[in-house]
């Protein structure tokens, strides 16, 4: 029963165990199969988010110039409701209104032009009838967006609108304009972010109106040309089809072993082509930055859960075999308890009838094997009167007087064995000290048991018996004593004890 | 930042240094400044790179007052007085910084006439601008105009791409001092391609215009220069393409085995060629200028070669000379009673990258 019950102790801590093993190695497995899903993931995210990022950039940034030219248009109405209220009756009246114009709402070129195509301005005073193409109709038939090329010095934006029923210096006026240098209108739209994007402003056919390099593939050159290289003749011709059409796209291009993502938007109203580019490795450097982070925290998170599940499972072991252990003792212990109980006497707490057979049996085989080691003697004990006080005083009284002679001699021959061997029969075995103060023991015991007849206390007869070199076993030295008890319970009635009768 | 603005002209800065050390090392010091990179024999000319300078700095000169007031007018409003135009404004911007206000017109009529020139001219009052400056629609009719105004008062200068007649009183003439050098040069490039043999025909601008009758004549007497030369016909086209058109068809029409066409300014080669390609002539085309659809046409080999003129530098230098003049300094130490401007002959090979530097390859 001990044996299965270790058996299935020692199951338990196997159990624990593997499934402990098998835990840290479905948990390492599955955070590294979490971990590489992730690296994947990450790479198809990459080229997502970059064309993305880039399509909100490109949207931010051609929203940005729809609102300046909004805004420029918003204003050269406030100017001509301005223009319109002042008395202008000279060259020099009309400059220095235009000027006041251009500071108070922040105009670079702001232009009048009469019906004979002169432009007047803050400084000059021109012909434009070849300078401006919106010129050459007879009146404007609305607000006119339009890309100019100043040669070889800037390409500008020129905003106009028709105006009507205004005269200055007695020529009727046509139209009003504003001008925008582009790259001023690129330098409004950059914004530091280390290089890791770029952005250019093209015409429809790629010619680049900023004259600005994209990234470091395409230099400030047309961007069809410049692209040309780094596409298939599929998606270049995709992207220039979008380019005249004026349909955003995007595009990855591999230029030397490098991804670049580039995405291009029309710029409402302009004819204007928005190209936003980034290097893809820009972008995975952010994300695989936090997915290192990621993993580290995954590695981390094993070694940690390594770790708890291996002082779980020493906790878990040492437990166990604490519980095995106690569980052992109080085994032992109950075993102990048992085995006490077989032997002891209830009533008195003396060893009993059982205690006394196998002590006889295992002096007896000493004494076959001549290892006794010394002298013995037996000593048989009755009570007198037991029977009596059970049918006078009732078993209380009885049991009492068993007790009180119990102790008796167990105070007497506290250097003995004292058995209880029946109701009212007590065996001592005496060896060695107890042996030795035998006779002087017995003298005294005897002595108080005397005393105690006229005292009506408890009166034990006993006889004894020293175990003789031809005795074969205990029970020869115990019949003789017994002989001797029957003779001294004689002498102990004779004195007045009660006998069974009385 | 990543936005290299300025390459493009610091490109055009660079070459046209490099242009002008070309010249003083070709000893090219005399009336003509033209740097013509002609071909030599079995040789392909020589790449231009660049004949127009976006890249101006004003001088050190320090300007007596705080504010000028000019007035130009030049012979018809087209896009190469814009170009010149746009150098003005750039030396406009520059003296504003250094905190000069210059204010000006700048104007002229919508079709060449020295007649409108000399109305524009007489409406002008001496008190009301500093200087006067004219870009000479005929210097018959407006050199004594000119003597006139000097004699009333005013500080008159000439520019662009015609001076007044020799012996005018105007104080100084900033532009082309080479036209009858171009024509020549123009037409000796064509000569070679032709094999110095063939028959050739004479594009001219406004009669009257100097810079005009100065190339034709030079283009006139390098071909009579040439036993096997011969002019068939001589028109003018008054600064109209459409009737540069007009003109040519009726010269290969009358000479159907023309071999070339010299012209002589800015509408005339556009005209021609579009009357070479649409009847399929092979006569070879050299003329003047940058327009648009001219460096289209060269390009595409139907010209054969373009004298281009630095108009913008032409803008840029009229507005310094003629703050130093309003000033009252006289040529001589501060400007020159003529100043140089440079003209660079460009071929096929050249038109691509000319076709950006001015017009930005946009639509």
């Amino acid at each position: 029963m001990k044996k299965e019950k270790e058996k299935g102790s020692k199951r338990f801590v196997y159990t624990a165990i593997a499934g402990s093993v098998v835990l840290m190695i479905v948990l390492t497995l599955s955070t590294l199969w979490a971990s590489r899903k992730t690296v994947s993931s990450t790479d198809e995210a990459v080229a997502a988010v970059s064309s993305f990022y880039l399509e909100a950039m490109a949207d931010q940034r051609a929203q940005t110039i729809t609102n300046l030219i909004n805004s420029n248009f918003e204003h050269m109405e406030k100017a001509l409701d301005v223009i319109e209220e002042e008395q202008v009756e000279s060259q020099e009246d009309l400059r220095r209104l235009l000027g006041e114009i251009k500071r108070l709402l922040s105009l670079q070129r702001f232009a009048l032009v009469d019906t004979d195509n002169v432009v007047y301005t803050q400084y000059t005073t021109y012909s434009g009838g070849s300078r401006y193409d919106f010129l050459q109709a007879k009146e404007l038939q609305g607000n006119v967006i339009s890309t100019i090329n100043m040669y070889g010095s800037s390409k500008q934006l020129c905003l106009a609108i028709p105006v009507k029923g205004l005269t200055i210096m007695g020529k009727p006026v046509k139209a009003c304009f504003v001008q925008i240098d582009i790259r001023e209108i690129a330098d409004l739209l950059a914004f530091e972010d280390d290089g890791r994007t770029y952005f250019g402003l093209y015409a429809e056919n790629g010619g680049n109106l900023t004259d600005t390099d994209l990234g470091q593939i395409i230099s400030g050159e047309n961007f069809l040309k410049g692209t040309k290289d780094y596409l298939s003749q599929e998606s270049w011709q995709r992207v220039s089809s979008d380019f005249a059409e004026g349909k955003s796209g995007s595009v990855t291009l591999n230029a030397g072993g490098m991804m670049e993502a580039l995405c291009y938007t029309s710029v409402p109203y302009t004819g204007w082509m928005m190209a936003v580019l980034i290097r893809e490795s820009i972008i995975e450097e952010q994300i695989h930055g936090i997915s290192d982070n990621n993993r580290l925290t995954s590695r981390m998170l094993i070694l940690v859960t390594l770790i708890t599940v291996l002082a779980f499972a020493s906790v878990l072991i040492l437990q166990l075999r604490k519980t095995s252990t106690i569980k052992l003792e109080a085994e032992k212990a109950t075993s102990r308890l048992f085995q006490s109980m077989a032997n002891i006497d209830s009533m008195t707490g003396i060893r009993n009838k059982h205690a006394y057979s196998e002590y006889e049996r295992m002096l007896n085989s000493k004494i076959q094997e001549g290892d006794l080691g010394g002298k013995l003697a037996v000593l048989v004990c009755d009570i007198n009167g037991l029977k009596y006080v059970n049918d006078t005083l009732g078993h209380a009284a009885g049991d009492q007087l068993i007790k009180d002679a119990s102790n008796l001699l167990c105070e007497y021959f506290d250097h003995g064995a004292v058995f209880r061997v029946g109701g009212d029969e007590f065996t001592i075995i005496l060896h060695d000290k107890g042996f030795e103060r035998m006779d002087e023991d017995l003298a005294a015991i005897n002595r108080v048991i005397e005393d105690n007849i006229t005292k009506e206390k408890v009166v034990v007869s006993i006889g004894h018996s020293v175990l003789r070199e031809d005795d074969k076993q205990i029970k020869d030295a115990f019949e003789r004593a017994d002989q001797m008890m029957y003779e001294r319970k004689q002498e102990l009635k004779a004195m007045g004890a009660k006998t069974r009768e009385s | 930042m990543f936005f290299g603005v300025k390459k493009i002209r610091k490109a055009a800065f660079l070459a046209a240094a490099v242009a002008v050390i070309a010249i003083s090392q070709a000893g090219c010091a005399t009336e003509s400044v033209t740097q013509s990179a002609l071909p030599k024999e079995d040789k392909p000319p020589s790449p231009v790179v660049s004949a127009v300078d976006f890249e101006h700095e004003l001088d050190s000169y320090v300007p007596k007052k705080d504010e000028y007031n000019f007035y130009f007018t030049y012979k018809i409003v087209h896009p190469w007085w814009d170009a010149v135009a746009l150098g003005m404004e750039d030396a406009q911007r520059q003296y504003l910084e250094r905190g000069v206000t210059v204010t000006y017109e700048y104007m002229a009529p919508s079709e060449a006439s020295a007649e409108d020139q000399k109305e524009r001219l007489s409406l002008l009052e001496p008190d009301d601008y500093d200087v006067v400056g004219v870009d000479v629609a005929d210097d018959a009719i407006i050199s004594p105009v000119l003597d006139e105004m000097m004699d009333e008062g005013f500080k008159i200068m000439t520019f662009s791409s015609s001076d007044a007649s020799e012996g005018c009183k105007r104080i100084a003439y900033v532009g082309n001092t080479h036209n009858y050098q171009d024509g020549a040069d123009l037409t000796e490039a064509l000569c070679e391609k032709l094999g110095y043999k063939g028959k050739v025909a004479i594009l001219v601008g406004s009669k009257g215009a100097p810079c005009h009758e100065d190339r034709a004549r030079g283009a006139k007497d390098t071909i009579a220069k040439y036993t096997d030369m011969e002019i068939v016909a001589v028109e003018y086209d008054m600064d109209s393409i459409d009737k540069a058109y007009d003109l040519t068809l009726g010269i290969i029409k009358d000479h159907p085995d023309l071999d070339g066409i010299i012209c002589c300014n800015m509408s005339n080669p556009v005209g021609a060629a579009r009357a070479i390609t649409e009847k399929g002539s092979s006569a070879v085309i050299v003329g003047m200028d940058h327009d648009k659809e001219a460096l289209r046409y060269l390009n595409d080999g139907i010209i054969y070669c373009l004298g281009v003129q630095d108009c913008y530098s032409i803008g840029f230098d009229t507005i310094q000379v003629a703050v130093k003049i309003a000033d009252g300094n006289p040529p001589g130490v501060l400007y020159p009673d003529k100043a140089n401007e440079i003209t660079t002959i460009i071929y096929q090979e050249d038109a691509a990258m000319m076709l950006k530097l001015l017009y930005g390859d946009i639509l």
